[in-house]
């Protein structure tokens, strides 16, 4: 029986079917917001992991949508950004990831599908992949995942389908074969070079969808097992859909669980922040009735 | 061996006693009362030579004595008309978890695994 279950804000999947180890969890990852100003920045400072939730466990409302789709849902704020980090435990049995936001895979920028495609290969291997923090654009750097309000045409979705169908983030992974793993298993040296336990880290420390933000220098490595090693029949996919604040409050009825990332964050990381758009105040549009009134001024010139 | 009628007004006989020791609105007349029986018919039940009565007198016996009405219900070798409903969407599932779990201990069964759904998107 292939399951993903809630544990500690990570989504942990099992395929206890496949083999034992096969065990991956999922976490999403706040960190702070780089700027988009065409340098390649390091990975920015973590904030834990997003809270998240069942959407079952607000049927009455969430959006009927969301039930439809399943899954689970998390608050994101427009001042931080989100990576994808992978967990493989201590057994580090590899998994295929797939990717993607509003269904736009996070690799290739192709519209979902539930399959993997080895060219070009749109799926991440976990180990040794450790996390992704933004779509793929060039070798060595992504674009950080920013979150950004659906309907402002800001998101790869929007961009690339045209309309703001899906918002959120969809993971889907997939086992290896267990007689692949057994086999790998049995050159030890050899697996760990392919999973890269002995590799260095890298130097680099409303409904939302995700947007591009700035460029980050991450490698999204190729796999390195090869395509046929992959268990496609035992596949376990999950939505994530995303909420600003006042979507989270009107669903839960409760405040997010976390604050969002203020000046001092940012200022603690040696990065610019931008009241105006990572805090933005409402303000007012003013009258069309008032705006054509006169002034005293205009007036005393008659 | 002891009857499950016994060990149902046994339960029933002793909670109701212990309550009455503090206060005596809780005697076997007050008790039948307020649960709509008759004090006969209840005392009968305590004693084991009547069986439990109804779910809705046994929900209304816990409610009056303080106690779970699933408990006072599974002693009475009933199931809440709640959960039959539950059972009744999943019969198979449910049989099968049930019997799972039999054996586990609390702590095990306390952990109740939840899958994260997916849906058609």
């Amino acid at each position: 029986m292939t399951m993903i279950e809630l544990m500690n804000d990570s989504l942990c999947f099992s395929f206890p079917q496949v083999h034992p180890c096969a065990k991956l969890g999922i976490s999403f990852i706040r960190t702070l917001r780089i700027p988009d100003d065409g340098a390649a920045y390091p990975n920015p400072p973590r904030l834990g992991a997003f809270p998240m939730v069942h959407v079952d466990d607000y049927e009455s409302s969430v959006p009927a949508q969301w039930l439809e789709w399943g899954g689970v849902m998390l608050p994101m704020y427009q001042s931080e950004a989100l990576l994808v980090q992978f967990d493989p435990g201590k057994t580090r049995y590899p998994f295929a990831v797939k990717l993607a936001a509003g269904k736009i895979n996070a690799l290739t920028g192709d519209a979902w599908t539930n399959d993997l495609t080895p060219h070009p290969q749109d799926y991440a291997v976990s180990p040794p992949q450790e996390e992704i923090s933004g779509y793929c654009v060039g070798r060595g750097v992504v674009r950080q995942f920013i979150a950004m309000p659906l309907g402002l045409g800001s998101t790869a979705e929007e961009q690339l389908a045209g309309n703001p169908k899906y918002g959120g983030v969809q993971v889907c992974a997939y086992p290896m074969k267990a007689e692949a793993f057994e086999r790998f298993s049995k050159s030890p040296d050899e697996f760990e070079v392919m999973t890269g336990v002995n590799e260095e880290q890298a130097p680099f420390h409303a409904k939302m969808g995700l947007g591009l933000g700035g460029l980050l220098g991450q490698n999204v490595k190729l796999d390195p097992f090869g395509y046929d090693v992959w268990d496609r029949q035992n596949r376990s996919r999950c939505f994530v859909h995303l909420t600003d604040s006042a979507l989270w409050t009107a669903i839960t009825g409760q405040d997010p669980p976390v604050a969002p990332p203020r000046a001092m964050h940012y200022n603690l990381a040696g990065l610019p922040y931008h009241e105006e758009i990572y805090a933005p105040t409402p303000v007012h549009e003013g009258s069309r009735i008032l705006e054509k009134l006169r002034t005293i001024e205009t007036q005393a010139g008659d | 061996m002891i009857s499950k009628e016994n060990v149902f007004g046994e339960f029933v006989r002793e909670k109701r006693l212990a309550l009455h020791q503090e206060d005596k609105n809780y005697s076997l007349r007050k008790v039948a009362m307020r649960i709509q029986v008759e004090p006969s018919y209840l005392s009968k039940v305590e004693r084991g030579e009547q069986p439990p009565p109804s779910e809705a007198k046994i929900v209304l016996l816990a409610e009056d004595l303080g106690e779970d009405k699933d408990v006072l219900l599974a002693l009475s070798g009933k199931v809440s008309s709640d959960i039959q409903e539950v059972i009744r969407k999943r019969p198979a599932l449910f049989a099968q978890l049930i019997r799972d779990l039999k054996d586990m201990p609390d702590n095990a069964v306390l952990r109740i695994i939840r899958e994260v759904r997916d849906g058609n998107w």
